[in-house]
């Protein structure tokens, strides 16, 4: 099994390096999961990667730790060159703010907020002001192709529409790193389409995306795909160049049919 | 997080559950309403009470025999004999001394409508030199004649008013007829508090109508007994004559009748009125703190809802801390929300429990008096309610691991 060393080179600019991550679990008194054993990976700037492996290969302890959501039980994850397993809940929140945008499979907007207000929420938490807040709200849902929806609530959006309302909160603190957990799983193959090439865009303009899914079909979209097996990397596939729909990240022709 | 946006997602989210919140302020309201009732009626009672030691009562020194530990709220019982009264009258700055005895009757009829009453009150015409009268004047010792209150007056079918004869069913069946020579306002300076003068009183002379007798043991002959006098002072030295009648007391025959286990008291308005207040205050204490049982009632639906709305907003809470909500910032949402149904519940209870509270007074017949620094106090323990309710379900909903709240359906 190769680690991820054929990859270190690049962790001079890198917006995310992991060295040597571990993570184990321990279910019971004697019973220890080894989620991730030792896995290295780096992140370069404006790159878009890939992470596939079938169920309990690590992804999810990969993407949690990559979140600031988890600290790892040994080894360094550095997001934006902050290390993160020294900081406390309170420092790890703000890394979660300001530096990584989260797209969730189930959306995960918050139920009474409309699509302007969710794009504005993560700022609230960085103390920008509420017109500041909802101008640049408005700007991204513009830039996903939701102009008109502004002030519909979730409940009100379909599946797509909430799935691109995340894309544009993701990119509300312009973070360093967006991570997409299977940003697919839960529309149809038509609308997941229109959502990666959403995701596609905000790559094309310069943004790093950390991809999480179990879709060959969908990690094509990205440069590179690591394939995790039993909490290693297994093979690190270069994808450049794959054939994907090359729509230039403009949503506009989505919005009329958005629905599911 | 700005302050605005804090109270912005709380009133959202206390809004989402319309129904729900509106009960769980009901709960406050209920709560801190029974408090402010109650301490609007004892604060007007006490101010009735208080405010209504009518000034002609002011320079009165009341004297009974009551049993030890009761103090003036006792029973008296007939200790004063007529020699007393003199022994009384001649001590410097008496003015007038006024017996009063109890007589038992049982009924009292005016034309042909008779009515049941227990007692009436054997005095002299002194009693009524200072009270306002409605009508005609006070009766004269040995005649057949009365003195109504408006009250009593007016129990009739047809008003009784002066000159009318009304007839007096004594204790044994024997009647007496008796004219009505006046009709007061209040109470004739029974007590000093005119708010109990809006009973029915009858008064009728010591004679020849008041017949418990003694054999007066200075006197060695029989003579009338009474349970009370009133000592009307010099309005200059009331204390001072207090003390002078205490200081007679072991001279008079009331020295000697008084039964083992009582003990002669003299008091004054201003002593009666601290220890009304001090009862009507007590009472209303006691009142207040089972108000207070409701209001922690209140305070457990507000704990209860909030971590009802902690579990149901589970994956908000993870949405929160994984767009950079610190743990602080998750709690504070939560006791904001809290603290809010308890401030709402507060606004309302005050307005709500003035409103009770004027009623209560409304039917005692009493004037309102706020007691402004309660509501001050109410609407601060609406928000402390809120906070301490709310204290536990939010550091839960701060505890919520973000990785589990996320995946949580």
């Amino acid at each position: 099994m190769t680690d991820g060393a054929q990859i270190a080179g690049e962790t001079g600019d890198a917006v995310v390096a992991l060295t040597d991550v571990e993570k184990r679990y321990r279910r019971t008194e004697d019973v220890v999961v080894d989620a991730l054993a030792g896995v290295s990976l780096s992140l370069p700037e404006g790159s878009y990667t890939a992470v596939m492996g079938p169920s309990g290969s690590g992804k999810s302890t990969l993407l949690n730790l990559v979140g600031g959501l988890d600290t790892p039980t040994s080894g360094s994850v550095a997001i934006a060159g902050t290390e993160l397993s020294g900081l406390s809940e309170a420092e790890r929140a703000r890394v979660r703010g300001e530096e990584i945008g989260f797209v969730f499979q189930t959306f995960n907007l918050m139920p009474r907020l409309s699509a302007a207000e969710n794009v504005a929420f993560p700022l609230v938490f960085q103390g920008v002001d509420r017109a500041e807040r909802m101008d640049r709200a408005e700007e991204l849902l513009a830039d996903v192709g939701l102009a008109d929806r502004t002030d519909h609530r979730p409940n009100e959006l379909s599946g797509g529409q909430r799935q691109r309302v995340a894309i544009a909160r993701a990119l509300a603190g312009d973070p360093a790193l967006v991570l997409a957990d299977e940003p697919t799983g839960n529309v149809d193959t038509e609308t997941g389409d229109r959502v990666m090439s959403v995701l596609d865009g905000v790559n094309d303009a310069g943004n790093t995306i950390l991809l999480v899914t179990h879709e060959r079909r969908i990690a094509e979209h990205a440069d590179r795909i690591v394939h995790l097996r039993d909490g290693r990397i297994q093979e690190v596939e270069d994808v450049t160049g794959v054939e994907t729909g090359e729509n230039t990240g403009n949503a506009e022709g989505g919005d009329s049919a958005g629905g599911d | 997080m700005d302050f605005g946006e804090t109270l912005r997602l709380s009133g959202r989210a206390i809004r989402a559950h319309k129904l729900r919140s509106a009960l769980t302020v009901l709960g406050i309201l209920i709560g801190i309403a029974a408090v402010v009732t109650f301490v609007t009626f004892g604060a007007s009672l006490q101010a009735d009470v208080v405010g209504q030691i009518s000034e002609t009562s002011a320079n009165n020194v009341y004297l009974v025999a009551a049993e030890d530990d009761e103090g003036f709220a006792g029973a008296g019982r007939p200790v004063f004999t007529e020699s007393d009264l003199t022994t009384f009258a001649s001590v410097e700055g008496v003015d007038r001394v006024v017996p009063r005895g109890v007589l038992s009757v049982t009924a009292i009829s005016h034309r042909n409508d008779t009515i049941a009453r227990t007692r009436a009150t054997a005095t002299t015409p002194d009693a009524f030199a200072s009270t306002t009268f409605a009508a005609g004047e006070p009766f004269e010792l040995e005649r057949e004649e009365v003195v109504l209150n408006r009250r009593a007056a007016r129990s009739f079918e047809t008003n009784a008013s002066v000159g009318d004869t009304v007839t007096l069913t004594l204790g044994g069946g024997r009647t007496r007829n008796l004219t009505v020579a006046g009709i007061i306002e209040g109470s004739a300076g029974q007590v000093p508090f005119d708010a109990f003068g809006s009973q029915a009183r009858v008064f009728v002379p010591t004679d020849p109508l008041y017949n418990t007798v003694v054999e007066s043991p200075s006197a060695g002959a029989p003579q009338r007994v009474y349970p009370q006098v009133t000592v009307v002072a010099d309005p200059a030295e009331t204390g001072a004559v207090r003390e002078r009648v205490e200081g007679v007391f072991p001279e008079t025959d009331a020295a000697q009748l008084v039964p083992d286990g009582f003990e002669l008291l003299a008091r004054t308005s201003g002593d009666l009125a601290d220890q009304i207040e001090e009862i009507v205050s007590q009472l209303t204490r006691f009142v207040t703190g089972i108000a207070v049982i409701a209001l922690i009632v209140g305070a457990v639906g507000i704990a209860n809802i909030m971590l009802v709305s902690v579990t149901e907003r589970t994956r908000e809470i993870g949405i929160m801390k994984a767009v950079g909500a610190r743990n602080r910032e998750v709690m504070g949402l939560f006791l904001t929300e809290a603290v809010l149904l308890g401030v709402l519940g507060a606004a309302l209870g005050v307005p709500v429990g003035v409103l009770a509270g004027w009623a209560a007074t409304q039917y005692a017949g009493i004037s309102l008096t706020l007691a402004p620094g309660w509501f001050v106090l109410a609407v601060v323990v609406g928000v402390a309610v809120g906070a301490v309710a709310g204290l536990y379900p939010a550091w839960r909903a701060a505890r919520v691991d973000p990785i589990e709240a996320l995946r949580y359906e």
